[in-house]
């Protein structure tokens, strides 16, 4: 298919990797950061860190909505599909993610009804199919997919849907990368950009980046042969000494992002004070909920949410993985107590999870190959 | 079309948008019928990328299409 097939082209992958190789200073090491989970994804899909040199370390970031989502929320949102009458609806992966006392796929099999959809769209269908029940929408995800809860919810209240209401546990990229940058314990040299945050967002919200902490960013796509040539325009930037936003994904990405979208996205939510985040803590405007003009679409608001603090289990070491400071392989559960079919920590419940893109791809050991 | 579990990859969880052509569109409910390189077609909302036309490419992620190929 167009805009696939000419991005996966082995030869042209073999070629990108000898561009790499060139542009690297031997003895240097470089630490860049793929921010998001579908890169990690792809990266060990089509094994593209096996391509690049031995002194180009990929470091997995917090761009998965599934492992970002504290114990505490998973809490809530059990609760709140054990109210009478409830149909709560999720993505496929939230399912999975153990709370303090199991998982909503748990909660469903002691009879809580818990259906997974692919769309909040598909919440909305079922909340019209059974007008004499209340639909919960458990609402998870980044700027990506936070445009699909606001059209959602815009149409509910245009068609006058009132038995759908939203759970809202929206994130927004920006906060925990400035947190990210702010760890005294991360070193990074630059950023593969989310290529699908930024289609939304645009690439302007990544220049504080390269302005406050002079580290390259390329917003890339998530083929093999896009991410690296985010990874050597990235090495590019820092052979020449430049640091700037650079869009390798240009036949998707607009700077300005997808204006329409974020107008809907702003009119139908608002920034939170404070989101807590797993592993990383509580991150200061970095989560979203429903704004006055849709409050009574809140879920929160229409029943009361626990609002549960959970602290993560002392075996799981995902806040590291999350910011990077360790692989996933030297997490002290790896493989062992956790694993993708009973996991502990939220990185090895989603396959964008970097621990279990390691798991899947058979990426247990500390040497990885050199080519 | 979509995938959800550990064996597989989910995309509706994660940032990432499947390239599918446009078959059919209906402008005044925002909704196009699109198809993927297998063929198997889906209802998306399109309300983001309007105007579109028959043949284009649009990123779509959660039902919802949020972009288009250039």
């Amino acid at each position: 298919m167009k805009y696939v097939d000419e991005y996966r082209d082995a030869d042209l992958g073999r070629a990108l990797a000898g561009e790499i190789l060139a542009t690297v200073e031997p003895g240097r090491h470089y630490k860049v950061m793929e921010v998001c989970g579908g890169h990690t994804h792809s990266i060990y899909k089509y094994g593209v860190d096996d391509l690049l040199p031995a002194n180009v370390e990929l470091v997995h970031g917090p761009g998965c909505p599934v492992c970002v989502i504290p114990m505490g929320r998973v809490d809530d949102g059990i609760a709140l599909a054990h109210e009478p009458g409830v149909i709560f609806t999720c993505f496929g992966d939230m399912m999975r993610v153990p709370g303090s006392n199991g998982t909503l796929l748990e909660a469903k099999a002691e009879g809580a009804d818990i259906r997974m959809v692919y769309s909040p769209l598909d919440a909305l269908r079922i909340a019209k199919q059974n007008p004499e029940r209340e639909v919960v929408f458990f609402a998870i995800g980044f700027e990506t997919t936070a445009p699909s809860t606001a059209l959602t919810l815009k149409r509910a209240k245009t068609e006058g849907v009132r038995n759908f209401s939203c759970m809202c546990s929206h994130v927004t990229i920006v906060p925990p990368l400035r947190a990210l940058l702010d760890s005294p314990d991360l070193r990074l040299d630059g950023f593969v950009g989310p290529g699908h945050v930024a289609t939304v967002v645009g690439a302007r919200p990544f220049e504080f980046i390269p302005a406050d902490y002079r580290k390259p960013v390329v917003i890339s796509g998530f083929e093999p042969l896009d991410i690296l040539q985010g990874v050597h325009m990235i090495l590019k930037q820092l052979r020449e000494g430049r640091c700037e936003v650079e869009n390798q994904y240009a036949r998707v990405v607009p700077y300005e992002g997808n204006v329409r979208a974020l107008e809907v996205m702003a009119e139908v939510f608002e920034l939170r004070p404070h989101f807590e985040w797993r592993g990383l803590g509580f991150i200061s405007h970095s989560g979203l909920k429903l704004s006055e003009a849709y409050a009574d679409l809140d879920a929160e608001r229409r029943w009361s949410v626990p609002g549960i603090r959970v602290a993560d289990p002392k075996a799981c070491q995902c806040g590291e993985v999350l910011k990077g400071v360790i692989k996933p392989f030297e997490c002290k559960v790896f493989g062992t107590a956790c694993t993708p079919e009973r996991p502990i920590g939220t990185c090895m419940v989603s396959s964008e999870g970097a621990c279990a893109a390691y798991y899947n791809y058979g990426r247990f050991a500390r040497e990885r190959e050199v080519v | 079309m979509t995938y959800c579990g550990h064996d597989s990859h989910c995309i509706t969880c994660s940032d990432e948008a499947v390239p599918l052509r446009v078959v059919k569109i209906d402008e005044d409910r925002e909704l196009a019928l699109c198809e993927n390189e297998s063929g198997e077609r889906t209802t998306v909302e399109i309300a983001f990328v309007q105007p579109l036309s028959l043949d284009d490419v649009v990123l779509v992620h959660a039902g919802t299409a949020i972009g288009r190929a250039a």
